[in-house]
């Protein structure tokens, strides 16, 4: 539990005294402060784009819902992607550069290895979206005037959900891949395949497929149900963390 | 008494290719024991096996009683280990590193702090601040030795911890290694036949995925070692070098100069009482006639071949 417990701590070191504490919540934050003024300058940017061209383009005025919208689109579609990229290496790395064999030669099990990884770096996730969506509600509520708090916080909480799922199946194919770039391609095409599965009724009421499009319609207010997709999505993350372990216990360093 | 390290016919196969083949060997508690061998010998997958790091196909391996496979975390608790190419975090402080491996073995306050200084002395990195990624190989291998030791190690494992140094480098790391004799097990493996004269007091030669001997230094030079005679002559070793090459005590001659011969023989006492006699026969006058102290290396040479080196 000690090797747990030290290893977990330098984890979370790492996250801050490296590159990992710029790239994430860079691109978090960078679209928590850009959406609602986007949102909200929308049909001029849109008018700006198509000068003098005759063509009339009816927007209607933006409101705090398409602030929202562009904070939960950007998430699952750039973020998700960003997190399939940063986190391909998340085992892989510490294979290839020997720091594996310097601390799984100590009193540290390579479960305790997996899991103080999955948890630092779902902590570091958490933590940026949190504020990301902070930001982004704070932001909504200076440009319109109205930034319902409930709706943003359960969008935002089912794409977490989402998004620790993708980061254990990034867990466990970078301990099954010894490339991170090899892991990354793994990761997108999973990703891509879950996408496809989206157009399948079914599979979105009854899997983690239907995390993909749900915290867009909790913000439309059009959501269904919520439990099947986020009980799956746990149970996948659970899943792949075990395979995680049992790919990365197999594996001779 | 248990020795620190015990192999029984312990087999490694990647495929058909057999990279231990049968290895039984036991390493005395309290030694400096040197596993010798040429590259690809088998040296690293030993290694890999008694850290838990690979696993083994058949056959055994204990450290301090231990099964390596059924009690891997008892295994670590004791051993410090260095690898061959260590890997550090780069955006560590050298003490940091040494209190990080520390806390992995449940290590913490004073107790830490204490061995951390006491380390950082013994490596010669006391003061240095630069993070590990800035440190040269020589410090890097230091810092290795130190880390290994964090925990007070029953056994410390090097794996060829002096390979890629310079020569100033190489001699901190064997003095480092030397300075532990009397304290430690350690178990350290090089194809550095000199390095292992220096600081070994028992040795196992490797070869081929098998234990080709293993003794005390001084009892495997006498048990394997051809002796050998070095005679000096004037005007020239070359009559006396010819008289000899057939003579039934020589095994092999060579000849480093013009007025010198060396004589690897199987009868020592034979050769003092005939070499002599050669040499007035022939018309040589000797100049000097000694015996020649036989050299690790002789015995590597012999057991694995010149190909082995």
């Amino acid at each position: 539990m000690s090797g747990f417990r030290a290893f977990l701590g330098k984890e979370l070191r790492e996250i801050v005294k490296t590159w990992r504490i710029w790239v994430l919540p860079g691109i978090v934050l960078f679209f928590a402060v850009t959406g609602p003024v986007i949102a909200r300058f929308a049909p001029q940017l849109v008018q700006a784009l198509a000068p003098d061209t005759g063509l009339v383009i009816q927007i209607p005025d933006p409101t705090f819902l398409d602030a929202y919208l562009q904070w939960t689109k950007n998430l699952v579609q750039i973020v998700t992607f960003a997190i399939i990229i940063i986190f391909a290496g998340a085992v892989s790395a510490e294979r290839r550069s020997g720091t594996a064999v310097l601390v799984l030669t100590k009193p540290l099990s390579r479960t305790a290895f997996i899991v103080a990884k999955y948890l630092a770096q779902g902590a570091l996730l958490v933590g940026t979206v949190a504020v990301g969506a902070a930001i982004t509600w704070a932001l909504t509520y200076a440009v319109f005037g109205e930034a319902p708090l409930l709706s943003l916080a359960q969008a935002t909480g089912v794409w977490l959900v989402w998004a620790l799922m993708i980061l254990g199946i990034m867990v466990f194919l970078s301990s099954l891949v010894g490339s991170q770039a090899g892991a990354a391609g793994l990761g997108l095409g999973a990703f891509v395949l879950l996408s496809i599965a989206s157009i399948w009724a079914p599979a979105v009421r009854y899997s983690p497929v239907g995390l993909l499009n749900l915290s867009d319609e909790i913000v439309a207010g059009r959501a269904g149900s919520l439990l099947w997709p986020v009980v799956t999505g746990f149970a996948l993350t659970g899943v792949a963390l075990a395979k995680a372990v049992w790919a990365f216990s197999r594996k001779e360093l | 008494m248990t020795p620190a390290i015990a192999l029984h016919d312990l087999a490694k196969h990647y495929g058909p290719v057999r990279a231990l083949d049968g290895v039984s060997l036991d390493v005395p508690s309290g030694s400096v024991f040197g596993f010798l061998g040429p590259n690809g010998a088998g040296k690293t997958t030993t290694l890999r096996i008694l850290t838990g790091l690979a696993r083994p196909s058949s056959g055994s391996a204990r450290v301090l009683g231990h099964d390596v496979v059924m009690s891997p975390h008892a295994v670590r608790s004791a051993v410090g280990y260095l690898p061959d190419v260590p890997g550090f975090y780069p955006w560590m402080t050298g003490a940091e590193l040494l209190r990080f491996a520390g806390r992995l073995f449940g290590l913490s306050g004073r107790v830490l702090r204490t061995r951390v200084d006491a380390l950082l002395d013994l490596a010669g990195l006391a003061g240095v601040k630069t993070r590990v990624g800035g440190y040269s190989r020589g410090m890097k291998q230091r810092l290795g030795v130190a880390q290994a030791l964090i925990n007070a190690p029953s056994v410390l494992m090097l794996d060829e911890p002096t390979s890629a140094l310079d020569p100033i480098g190489r001699k901190a790391v064997l003095d480092m290694i030397a300075s532990l004799a009397s304290r430690t097990t350690v178990f350290f493996s090089t194809h550095i036949l000199s390095d292992v004269e220096r600081v070994c007091d028992t040795v196992a030669i490797l070869h081929r995925g098998r234990v080709a001997a293993q003794a005390r230094i001084g009892e495997l030079k006498s048990r394997y070692g051809m002796q050998k005679i070095a005679v000096e002559a004037t005007p020239s070793a070359e009559p006396l070098a010819a008289a000899l090459a057939h003579a039934p005590w020589v095994s092999a001659v060579e000849r480093p100069s013009d007025d010198r011969v060396v004589l690897a023989v199987n009868d020592v006492q034979r050769a003092q009482r005939e070499i002599p006699a050669a040499a007035v026969a022939q018309g040589v006058g000797i100049r000097r006639l000694e015996t020649v102290e036989v050299s690790l290396e002789d015995v590597f040479v012999d057991l694995v071949g010149e190909g082995g080196r």
